[in-house]
């Protein structure tokens, strides 16, 4: 039965979902009873529209936590990629070139992140937190600390634009999921992401770029970012510096909830897609029931700690598991 | 008087490795029993389980007829189990005396040291020992072997030690320190302490231990009283078989070819201007102590390491690896010494770790690799090395060291290369699997490749290799040729240079 079941540490689906499953299902049926407008598909939509913003940024974790790396900055430079377009906008700057600039900005971002990985050999955790305040004061100076407004009907209309009931933003989110997805299970890139986690040196030996991959990842995750900030900009109708506050902190518990290590190398993407839906989930019927915001952070802090002491048991009862199979295999 | 410790079916496992198999016997009070094997046979993660650092797996162990269980080296410091390791564990900063009494300093009754009743019973224990050094001296003022006997005096200083156990204690001391070192440890004997010595020294057991146990592969074989058995039948019995038996066997190639390889003057930040040739069809030992430089020497070749200078040329033509994946490309593999941490991918599966450097071949244009053609390569791999393995999918650390390694020449050999770089190939990989490695390599060799062999033990470089080069202190400073090759010559090149 356990050889049937392993196939790898490179494919769409597997490992052990049900638990993840069991907890969605706790989660919808806790905040239905609590509220019965829960479980309504204005509200699920509304739902999948809030994850939008966090499904983007955790696809891109999950590529950098499966190589053993993190970010932190992805708040800061949503808000920044957001303000961006609006200032762009303001000064008249045609639609696509502003979203080609944000774009830009995302990519700029992943360069400078993994260079102080790469180059300066930083831990991607303290890196990252640079780039999170140097981003964010960005966003403020760029706009004075002031939101700027937005009346640019285009870019307004990808906040708005519906395809088959659904908005763009999900759209743009299920996009991602699918064809990242595709990519780290089934590609080069994406076998080269699993082999870098384990162990850098080794990688190299192999023939691998342990840096370019590095560097690839951190640029998947600031584009992903920016298109974020672009949808919730347009949404919100204007750039606001201090916005997306924690979006990181979202983004990376949906990842560990979802069954990527922070050892690394271990995980997939169908466990981020349930990750994401577990955490919006939870945080939107939170506000449903009337939780104060002070006790919101308290139970997201608490949920991020459930995340990360599961994350720790199943990497002992993989030691286990690894224990007993060496054992039967040495006679 | 008349302490003793019995080990009762101790097995330690860690992933992919059987380090101790159910070993059983016991230690005397009064008795110096040596440890003897192999690297990898066991001695010091039996020690480790001893001392609380390691958790046996299965089995216990008995001091005294008492059962013991220890959840780390604190605890069994605490019940009278003492081990002096290779690196000292001293504070150097503290004197002498702080250091015996480290952590139950005397003190008076408000709680305050009492610095000179420790110096006037730590000058006691000097004595003792017959040692001429001051309780006040600081540690870091003292020589190594000073240093290690206020290890040893930190042990003794507890009234309850039963067992005292030096790992490797005359590794770096000169011949009077050990002569010193043996005084100490006939006195420790003469008290009825359990001693355990722990050495490669085959002359230093001869001279110290009353009875010698032998170990293989992770199992106990016997312990033998030192005097009634030979030199030559204690290695037999702790490498098991006759290695020259296997070598003899070997079917080796007789045809080598032209010049394959040249290294001109090759340099990194770790070796210094290198030069040597390999033939096709060759296998070229390189031998010399650890940290000679073999290693980086390989290193700076395919590129792990930054060449600063010299010339690579392989089949006539000047190459440039400014990365190993250059050097695969150009034909030059290497499977590296630290399968753990250099070899391996431990997140992937037998045939994810077999077709890494084949990705390119195995992928479209688009970069999706074909599982077909990814399901073929594994399965060619798993047949052609004899990887044992339940399935291709399953993940390589679950597998034994050796069908790990087997893997990684696979992963190697699948890129199709020239130059085979093997570093270490048989470290910690028991007998059986050994000789399947040599008769491997000499198949490489008579397939045309050439082999550059990097290993440490003497019977491998010898017996495998058609010439053998030595490096000392990062340089290459003698060649050998396979007839002249013994054991003697080959060390005392390597630790003097020149004889």
């Amino acid at each position: 039965m356990e050889n049937k079941k392993e196939k790898g540490g490179f494919r769409l689906i597997g490992g052990d979902k049900l638990i993840l499953f069991t907890a969605i299902i706790i989660v919808f049926a806790l905040f239905t009873f609590l509220n019965k407008n829960f479980l309504t598909w204005t509200n699920m939509v509304n739902l999948l529209i809030a994850a939008s913003l966090v499904g983007l940024v955790a696809v891109g974790h999950t590529y950098l936590i499966i190589a053993g790396q993190n970010d932190l900055s992805p708040g800061s430079l949503a808000a920044f990629c957001g303000t961006l377009a609006a200032l762009l906008l303001s000064w008249g700057v045609p639609m696509p070139i502003a979203v080609l600039a944000v774009l830009m900005a995302g990519v700029v971002a992943g360069l400078f992140n993994a260079w102080m990985v790469n180059k300066i050999k930083l831990e991607a955790f303290i890196a990252t937190l640079v780039t999170q305040n140097v981003v964010r004061g960005f966003a403020y100076i760029i706009c004075d600390g002031k939101p700027i407004s937005i009346s640019n009907k285009a870019y307004l209309a990808i906040g708005k634009l519906r395809i088959l009931t659904l908005p763009l933003s999900v759209w743009l989110m299920l996009i991602a999921f699918i064809v990242f997805g595709f990519i780290l299970a089934r590609t080069k890139f994406g076998r080269s992401v699993y082999a870098i986690g384990g162990s850098k040196e080794a990688a190299r030996l192999a023939g691998l770029n342990p840096q370019r991959i590095i560097t690839m990842s951190f640029i998947i995750i600031g584009v992903l970012t920016a298109v974020g900030g672009i949808v919730f900009s347009s949404r919100m109708n204007s750039g606001q510096p201090a916005a997306n506050v924690n979006l990181e902190f979202d983004a990376i518990t949906a990842v560990i909830l979802g069954g990527v290590s922070f050892a690394g190398g271990v995980g997939d993407m169908f466990g981020t897609v349930l990750g994401v839906i577990l955490i919006q989930a939870f945080n939107t019927g939170l506000i449903m029931v009337n939780v104060s915001t002070f006790w919101q952070y308290v139970a997201r802090g608490a949920l991020l700690l459930f995340a990360l002491t599961s994350d720790f048991i199943r990497k002992q009862r993989r030691e286990k598991e690894l224990l007993e199979a060496a054992m039967k295999n040495i006679k | 008087m008349g302490s003793v410790l019995e080990f009762k079916k101790i097995s330690k496992y860690f992933p992919g490795v059987k380090a101790l198999d159910e070993i059983s016997f016991k230690a005397y009070g009064g008795e110096v029993l040596a440890f003897l094997g192999e690297n990898g046979a066991g001695k010091s993660t039996l020690l480790k389980v001893l001392n609380g650092d390691y958790q046996p797996t299965n089995g216990e162990y008995w001091l005294d007829g008492e059962l013991k269980h220890f959840a780390s080296p604190h605890e069994a410091i605490e019940e009278g189990i003492s081990i002096i390791y290779q690196e000292r564990q001293i504070l150097l900063e503290l004197s002498v005396a702080e250091n015996i009494y480290l952590g139950r300093m005397p003190a008076n009754r408000f709680g305050v040291i009492d610095i000179r009743k420790a110096n006037r019973m730590a000058a006691e224990i000097i004595k003792d020992f017959g040692l001429p050094i001051s309780p006040s001296t600081k540690v870091k003022d003292l020589s190594i072997a000073y240093q290690q006997m206020v290890e040893i005096m930190k042990a003794y200083s507890r009234e309850n030690l039963k067992v005292i156990c030096f790992d490797e204690p005359t590794a770096s001391l000169s011949d009077a320190e050990i002569e010193s070192l043996f005084k100490v440890i006939r006195k420790l004997k003469s008290q009825g302490k359990i001693i355990i010595y722990v050495s490669h020294r085959m002359a230093e057991i001869q001279q110290i231990a009353d009875k010698v146990a032998i170990f293989k592969d992770g199992r106990y074989v016997d312990t033998v009283v030192t005097g009634e058995v030979s030199e030559e039948a204690m290695i037999k019995m702790m490498v098991g078989r006759d290695l020259g038996d296997i070598f003899a066997d070997l079917e080796r190639n007789d045809k080598i070819g032209d010049v394959l390889l040249e290294v001109k003057g090759v340099s990194s930040d770790y070796v210094k201007d290198n030069s040597f040739v390999l033939h096709r069809g060759e296998i070229l030992g390189f031998s010399g102590l650890v940290g000679a430089g073999r290693t980086e020497l390989m290193r700076a070749i395919i590129g792990a390491d930054k060449a600063r200078s010299g010339e690579v040329i392989l089949e006539g033509r000047r190459i440039v690896n400014r990365s190993p994946k250059e050097a695969m490309d150009n034909g030059i593999v290497l499977v590296p010494e630290d399968r753990k941490l250099q070899g391996i991918l431990s997140n992937l599966s037998v045939a994810g770790n077999i077709n890494i450097a084949l990705m390119d071949k195995n992928a479209n244009g688009l970069g999706v690799i074909s599982t077909r053609k990814e399901a073929e390569e594994a399965d060619k791999g798993i047949r052609d090395f004899r990887i044992k393995t339940p399935s291709p999918d399953k993940k390589i650390v679950e597998l034994s060291g050796g069908n790990q390694q087997k893997c990684i020449v696979a992963r190697g050999i699948a890129t199709d290369p020239k130059v085979l770089i093997l570093d270490e190939p048989t470290k910690g990989i028991d007998v059986g699997a050994k000789s399947e490695f040599y008769q491997m390599i000499c198949q490489f060799a008579k397939q045309g490749l050439g082999v550059i062999l990097i290993s440490s033990e003497m019977p491998e470089v010898i017996g495998l290799s058609d010439r053998i080069l030595v490096m000392r202190a990062l340089r290459i400073v003698g060649e050998v040729a396979r007839e002249d090759a013994t054991e003697d010559r080959l060390l005392s090149l390597g630790m003097m240079g020149d004889e």
